[in-house]
């Protein structure tokens, strides 16, 4: 803040220097006239008034002994003479030069002041005067050049200065603007007349320079934070006081350029803020003691500019938002029912602050008033582009963050169009564009909304037409749009489907009437390199308008579920159906995958079966073409209880779902769709198919099978055999299990009851013990006895 | 008092617009459209490098709007900073006011009264003094 206002003081110096210069030379000419001794008298006067304020003591002494001797001149108790007028001149030359070492941020040398306020001294002989006038130059220009520290290039390479009303800025601005239209005009009749290399090169030439000026004037409009910042103080003083409350401010990057425009609108968003934080969010003292913390609360400013954006961050260290306090207001206001507010997360709940018409303050105070307040915060920062966010622990504080773009009046856009007319899109929101036509562009239905999967991300999609309320959305012909994907500032993503895409083109952006402003789609005009007007869009109201946006109600929720889905990853199976289409099936249904001969599917009618190592199963999925002649690959399906054979013509891969599943309603036996590998893929509903297919007999309950627990071979051999087989292997003593299987070499073994005993022999010769036993490697003889087992139980 | 009035005829009817707010009065060639907003602003049009919103006065006061625009003239007013062309039946050349604007019994008619600050006689004739800010709100046309 210093910085700025020394800035100023050495500009208004200046100023008046070279203002005065004339009438100092006219003075020397004349010393007795009486309006130059006025107009000197005046400099002397407001130097040695700043300087005091700035706390320059030797420039202050300077003039004051100036304004001193002038004064005597004034009233009439001294005559002026050249003595005088030389002596008065050498004191405003060296103001001068102590001005430029301040502006220049060097340490004036030391020394010859008193000199030069003697010379003031009427008693001071010609002599002295004379030689103290002469050597004054020199005398100075030795210090400079002997100290090393202040050298004179460093002196004469200081920044100049000048004020200037914003009026005449305003007006170069609006001239240039105007100039990059006449260009723009200029370029396209020059692109329709062809080349022409003798005018082309000029006029790129000129054009360059033209954005070179731009930049410069942009830079004019820019301003310091500390501007803002520097006002703050004394409010922040202010209501403190009144509320009994101490704050301390700190301010973090007041360097932070802002565009002058932008800087007045959010003046007022961010003393709200202020309001809000000192009267809602900061204890007083006594409480903030017995919580531990320090007498004073803090409120701290921070900006910083990231691309074309700015972010400012207001944190206070209070006792944060009362969100339970916050949702009860809210309920009670009629705006969320109890249960939408229980679902809600802590950090949605904070965003209860935005919602109209909610105080926290117990009592309304002066101050902050009846919570007029964050939404009207939040509306103006969107109004100019911006977004707000909040962040609050319990008795740790709040910070709201702000993020604003750099300046309001001249953005790079691009120009689309929708029914004919053209439109502007802030380019800083574009991530992507993409041809709805293009391989790796999928769309969705879910409900009423249109979705789009792109790069492995499903976003709603808009068409521009249904937005503007041209175009019905059922009779966007999407393929052929251009999709634009735009990236709010509070990283919301969503895709923009308008009719085409033209140039990349840096707008002057003009405000619109207030009735065009409330439809709420627009944030400005422009002019097209043709002159013709075209309106910029305001993304973010239409956002929030559609429900795009995150912190919205009723679509945050949504969000919030979304993201704990997208935590968890789905692994899934992806396989090729009978048609040839991909589709995915959660791993956890799948329990094993088999190949059977063609012959082992039975299809008559609406029954569907096939069977697997000797295990009839439910057959599903051949509706969807013809089977295979001869191998077919069935995955077995297992809801724990029972199994369902589903017939695939390839089984893939294995996949992780990160993404979230969008419900379909469309196909009985779908889940939904979601996104793998940048493809849409349907997921079996495993409940679904259960649910129709589920035999009603006891069909594919697996019968039980006893085996002997202590032989090694038969855990890790026959097992799983049996198993495959369709057997449940019982551990329970005294089931009666349908098979039991023993082996010869344990006969003595003892066994629960079981209704039929395969016996399995350990060599291949059948020995005299041993009759009716199978040879225990003779796989297809075990499964025969295994199959027998089931149909003679079953019949 | 003789106040310069723009003499024009809106719905058909005669309205004069205080000519001091008037910067110019220009034949508009070409009307950007501009979807979702009230059907009294019919887009905008640019003039010298800046855009105007023109306003279908007729519309504005809920009447029909008059349809074709070719031909029809317009008065360019500023309000609060920004530029409005009010497309207006027909307009004619400024006239000076003959009497304070007044209040007429029963008052304007619906559409007029919100929009009107009063009756003012002219060389032509009574005419209906258009209050320019009602106007391009079109609080007139909202309400109806």
């Amino acid at each position: 803040m210093m910085d700025d206002l020394l800035a100023d003081f050495v500009a208004e110096t200046r100023e008046m220097l070279e203002a005065s210069g004339g009438e100092i030379v006219a003075w020397e000419a004349d010393p007795t006239d009486r309006t130059r001794l006025d107009t000197i008298f005046r400099f002397v006067h407001t130097v040695k008034g700043n300087c005091g304020f700035f706390d320059f003591p030797r420039l202050e002494k300077l003039s004051h002994a100036a304004e001193d001797a002038l004064a005597e001149c004034r009233a009439e108790r001294r005559e002026p003479d050249s003595t005088l007028v030389s002596a008065v001149l050498a004191i405003i030359d060296r103001i001068s030069e102590m001005t430029d070492a301040i502006g220049a941020g060097e340490e004036f040398p030391e020394g010859g002041d008193d000199a030069l306020i003697n010379a003031l001294q009427p008693k001071e002989t010609i002599d002295i005067v004379g030689e103290l006038a002469s050597a004054k130059t020199d005398h100075l220009t030795a210090e400079i050049s002997d100290d090393p520290s202040t050298p004179k290039t460093a002196r004469t390479s200081v920044q100049r200065s000048i004020r200037l009303s914003t009026e005449l800025l305003d007006e170069v601005m609006k001239g240039v603007s105007d100039m990059v239209l006449a260009r723009n005009d200029l370029a396209r009749r020059l692109r329709e007349a062809g080349d022409q290399p003798g005018i082309d090169g000029p006029f790129d030439r000129l054009s360059a320079i033209l954005t070179d000026v731009r930049a410069s004037i942009t830079r004019m409009r820019m301003q310091r934070l500390e501007h803002l910042f520097t006002t703050f103080p004394r409010l922040v003083r202010d209501l403190s006081t009144e509320l009994g409350k101490q704050v301390m401010v700190d301010f973090e990057g007041g360097e932070v350029e802002l565009d002058r425009e932008m800087v007045e609108m959010v003046r007022d968003p961010l003393t709200h803020i202020i309001r809000n934080a000192i009267d809602h969010g900061l204890e007083g003292p006594g409480e903030r003691l017995k919580t531990g913390k320090r007498e004073i609360g803090l409120l701290k400013f921070a900006a910083r500019q990231a691309g074309n954006q700015i972010t400012i961050v207001i944190t206070d260290d209070g006792r944060g938002i009362d969100t339970d306090r916050l949702a009860a207001k809210a309920v009670a206001a009629g705006i969320y029912s109890q249960s939408e507010v229980d679902e809600m997360s802590e950090r949605r709940r904070h965003y209860l602050i935005f919602e109209p018409g909610l105080s926290t303050a117990e009592q309304v105070s002066s101050v902050s008033g009846r919570g007029v307040g964050m939404d009207v915060v939040r509306a103006n920062i969107e109004r100019v582009g911006g977004s707000i966010a909040v962040s609050s622990k319990p008795d740790e504080g709040t910070s709201f963050f702000l993020r604003l773009p750099l300046t309001l009046s001249i953005i790079a856009a691009l120009t689309v169009s929708s029914g004919g007319q053209r439109y502007a899109i802030p380019r800083s929101y574009i991530e992507e564009i993409v041809f709805g036509s293009s391989d790796h562009v999928d769309f969705a239905d879910a409900g009423d909304r249109r979705l789009v999967t792109f790069r492995g991300k499903r976003v709603p999609c808009l068409s521009l037409g249904h937005i503007l309320g041209t175009e019905a959305n059922d009779e966007v012909d999407w393929k052929n749009t251009t999709l634009v994907l735009i990236r709010l500032a509070t990283d919301d993503v969503f895709a923009l489907a308008v009719d085409r895409v033209y140039d990349h083109e840096d707008v002057v952006v003009k405000p619109i009437a207030p009735a065009i402003m409330e439809t709420g789609l627009y944030a400005g005009t422009t002019l097209l390199d043709d002159g013709r007007p075209m309106m910029l869009l305001d993304l973010p109201n239409i956002a929030q308008t559609h429900r795009l946006v995150n912190e919205m109600r009723s679509t945050a929720r949504v969000a919030e579920q979304n993201q704990v889905e997208q935590r968890k990853t789905l692994p899934v199976m992806l396989f090729l159906g009978l048609d040839g289409r991909r589709r995915a099936v959660r791993l956890e249904l799948v329990r094993r995958i088999d190949t059977v001969s063609r012959d082992a599917l039975d299809i008559e009618g609406a029954r569907a079966q096939a069977v697997i190592d000797g295990s009839i199963f439910t057959l599903v999925g051949h509706e969807f073409g013809a089977l295979p002649e001869e191998k077919c690959r069935l995955l077995r399906l297992s809801d724990a209880e029972c199994e369902i054979a589903y017939i695939v013509r390839e089984v893939l891969d294995a996949a992780n779902i990160n993404g979230e599943i969008v419900p379909s309603n469309d196909e009985p036996l779908i889940e939904g769709t979601t996104l793998i590998d940048n493809g849409l893929v349907p997921v079996i509903d495993g409940h679904a198919l259960f649910a129709v297919h589920r035999p009603t007999d006891r069909g594919c309950q697996p019968l039980s099978c006893r085996l002997p627990t202590d032989s090694e071979w038969v855990r890790t051999i026959l097992e799983p055999l049996v198993e495959a087989a369709g057997y449940r292997i019982s551990t329970d003593e005294s089931e009666e299990t349908d098979v039991a299987i023993r082996l010869a070499e344990n006969a003595a073994e003892v066994f629960g009851p079981a209704r039929r005993v395969i016996h399995l022999r350990p060599e291949p010769e059948v020995g005299e013990n041993d009759l009716g036993s199978i040879y225990r490697y003779d796989r297809d003889a075990l499964l025969a006895a295994l199959k027998q087992a089931r149909t003679g139980t079953r019949a | 008092m003789s106040e310069l009035l723009l003499m024009c005829i809106i719905g058909g009817h005669r309205a004069a617009i205080p000519a001091i707010r008037v910067q110019s009065v220009i034949e508009i060639e070409e009307i950007t459209p501009i979807p979702g907003v009230p059907s009294f602003i019919l887009g905008l049009t640019a003039l010298r490098s800046q855009a105007l919103t023109v306003i279908d006065c007729s519309a504005a006061l809920g009447f029909e709007s008059c349809g074709d625009i070719t031909e029809r003239r317009a008065a360019v007013v500023d309000v609060e900073g920004h530029l409005y062309a009010l497309l207006v039946d027909e307009a004619y050349d400024v006239g000076e006011a003959r009497s304070e604007p007044v209040d007429v019994p029963g008052g304007f008619g619906p559409g007029w009264q919100a929009a009107a600050r009063g009756m003012v006689e002219t060389d032509g004739g009574p005419a209906v003094l258009i209050d320019v800010e009602v106007l391009v709100k079109g609080r007139v046309a909202q309400a109806a």
